[in-house]
């Protein structure tokens, strides 16, 4: 068997690009489940039963269908349910998002949940209101508090993103394989997709202990 | 009771804090069983008693943190709103200071003074940092701004609570059991700075063990026992010549021999 690792450095600029949607991808998954997990642990936290109730629903839902799932329902459904025609990219994103701001409602349940109570009674007798109590006081140390959670979000949603191939978005996994059935050089196009991927992923992996080591534990 | 509320300093005065027959349970255990007394301006009244007899459950009923179930709770004239929203704004009017700080480990002690006034008061943020860079140099804290609570002392992160509660220019302070959670040798720095604040004329509620504060500082002792108010007068008579047996015995528990 001879492997022809030329395809590879020949392919470079179609590799680079599914890179690049790749790392927009991840940047505008967590961009958005960032505040949207906020959002959705806040109405699970409300007072007004039904709200807290869509709240629950959402994350049960979103956190227990499989990704690639979500994605391929995205890709059907959407269109039908809002009448546009999304691209793939879009779809990709929505589905993404969908999942990663559900599991980051609970990440950020918990996050808040390990305040302790004194803190919010502490800002509640100055006068603040509960929203200015959650922004002011208990955010902000929730969120320092859980930032290793949400990196290691981070990482495995980096690696998720490959899920978004099946509807052809064309970020770094649909890329390598779309050089493959073209060029038939299976082992060299996997294993540079690896390659890539693992070479990416190392680093925010080690960023991800760095944080650990820095926010884990405080008090 | 007459004589008593007439010999009171401002008596004359309508109170500034005044408790009707308050009333609070914990699922089945009643904690306040009736509880009436006032606080006049200027005043400086010590809740002393045992642990459990319902002395911070009364300071917390004071500014609404527990709700009580029954009696009245009359803050300069007015009984204590029911919804959140008129909650707050008689909530700015009373300074707290809690057992264990509750500074926000977030933020530098010149912004823990500081996010009050900006936050709920909507104050130039300059001005605000200005007062409170006044407020941490009025309990001796003035050097230690920039620094997170993380770095500070127990006593020192007590006087900047105590500091961040008069950022808000309180009508009142409650303090609830300010030096229990403090090593021995930083007690003393905190309950001088609450003595300061009594002689400046600040109108005072506070729950404590710490009896020969109460002695000297308070104007009004009131003594707590399983819910009740068994006993209160002014620190002379309760110290020296207690009335009630349970007063006698938990003085005598605490060494307290006038």
């Amino acid at each position: 068997m001879t492997l022809d690792w030329n395809v590879v450095w020949q392919y470079r600029g179609d590799l680079a690009y599914g890179v690049l949607l790749t790392i927009a991808l991840t940047v505008a998954t967590m961009a958005i489940a960032v505040p949207g997990g906020i959002a959705v642990m806040l109405m699970r936290q409300s007072h007004v039963r039904a709200v807290s109730f869509l709240g629950t629903v959402f994350v049960e839902f979103f956190r227990n269908v499989p990704l690639i799932l979500l994605v391929y329902w995205a890709f059907y459904v959407l269109p039908i349910l809002t009448d546009i025609q999304f691209s793939a990219f879009a779809t990709g994103l929505v589905a993404m998002c969908l999942n990663v701001s559900a599991y980051n409602a609970e990440t950020f349940r918990a996050g808040v949940n390990s305040i302790r109570k004194g803190q919010l009674e502490a800002a509640m007798a100055m006068g603040m209101s509960r929203s200015q109590a959650m922004r002011k006081v208990v955010l902000p140390q929730a969120i320092r508090r859980i930032l290793p959670v949400l990196a290691s979000t981070w990482v495995s949603l980096f690696k998720d993103t490959s899920l978004v191939s099946v509807i052809a978005v064309g970020e770094l996994a649909h890329t390598a394989l779309q050089i493959r059935s073209q060029t038939f050089r299976v082992l060299e196009m996997l294993t540079a997709m690896a390659a890539i991927y693992w070479l990416l992923g190392y680093p925010q992996a080690k960023l991800v202990d760095w944080i650990h080591r820095k926010y884990g534990v405080t008090e | 009771m007459e004589s008593t509320v007439t010999g009171r300093k401002n008596g004359d005065q309508p109170p500034v804090v005044q408790y009707d027959g308050v009333v609070k349970r914990f699922g089945s255990l009643t904690v306040l069983n009736g509880v009436s007394a006032r606080v006049n301006k200027g005043e400086v009244v010590c809740l002393i008693g045992p642990s459990g007899s319902g002395k911070s459950t009364l300071l917390r009923c004071t500014n609404a943190l527990e709700i009580a179930d029954g009696g009245r709770v009359v803050f300069e004239g007015q009984p204590l709103p029911k919804t959140e929203a008129e909650l707050r704004h008689v909530r700015r009017r009373m300074g707290m200071v809690f057992q264990n700080f509750e500074l926000f480990p977030h933020m530098t002690a010149l912004e823990n003074v500081a996010v009050g006034p900006i936050t709920i008061l909507g104050a130039d943020p300059a001005e605000a940092r200005a007062k409170a860079q006044a407020l941490l140099e009025k309990v001796g804290l003035g050097a230690k701004g920039g620094n997170h609570p993380s770095a500070l002392s127990g006593g020192q992160q007590q006087r900047v609570a105590i500091a961040r509660a008069l950022a808000m220019d309180p009508d009142v302070m409650l303090f609830d059991e300010p030096t229990s959670a403090l090593d021995p040798e930083t007690i003393g720095e905190v309950l001088n700075v609450m003595k300061r604040l009594a002689e400046e004329g600040m109108t005072m509620v506070v729950v404590t063990h710490e009896m020969s504060f109460a002695r000297r500082v308070a104007n009004w002792i009131l003594v707590f026992d399983e819910g009740r108010v068994i006993e209160e007068g002014p620190p002379a008579q309760i110290f020296d010549a207690p009335t009630h047996a349970r007063t006698q015995s938990f003085l005598s528990h605490l060494g307290w021999n006038g």
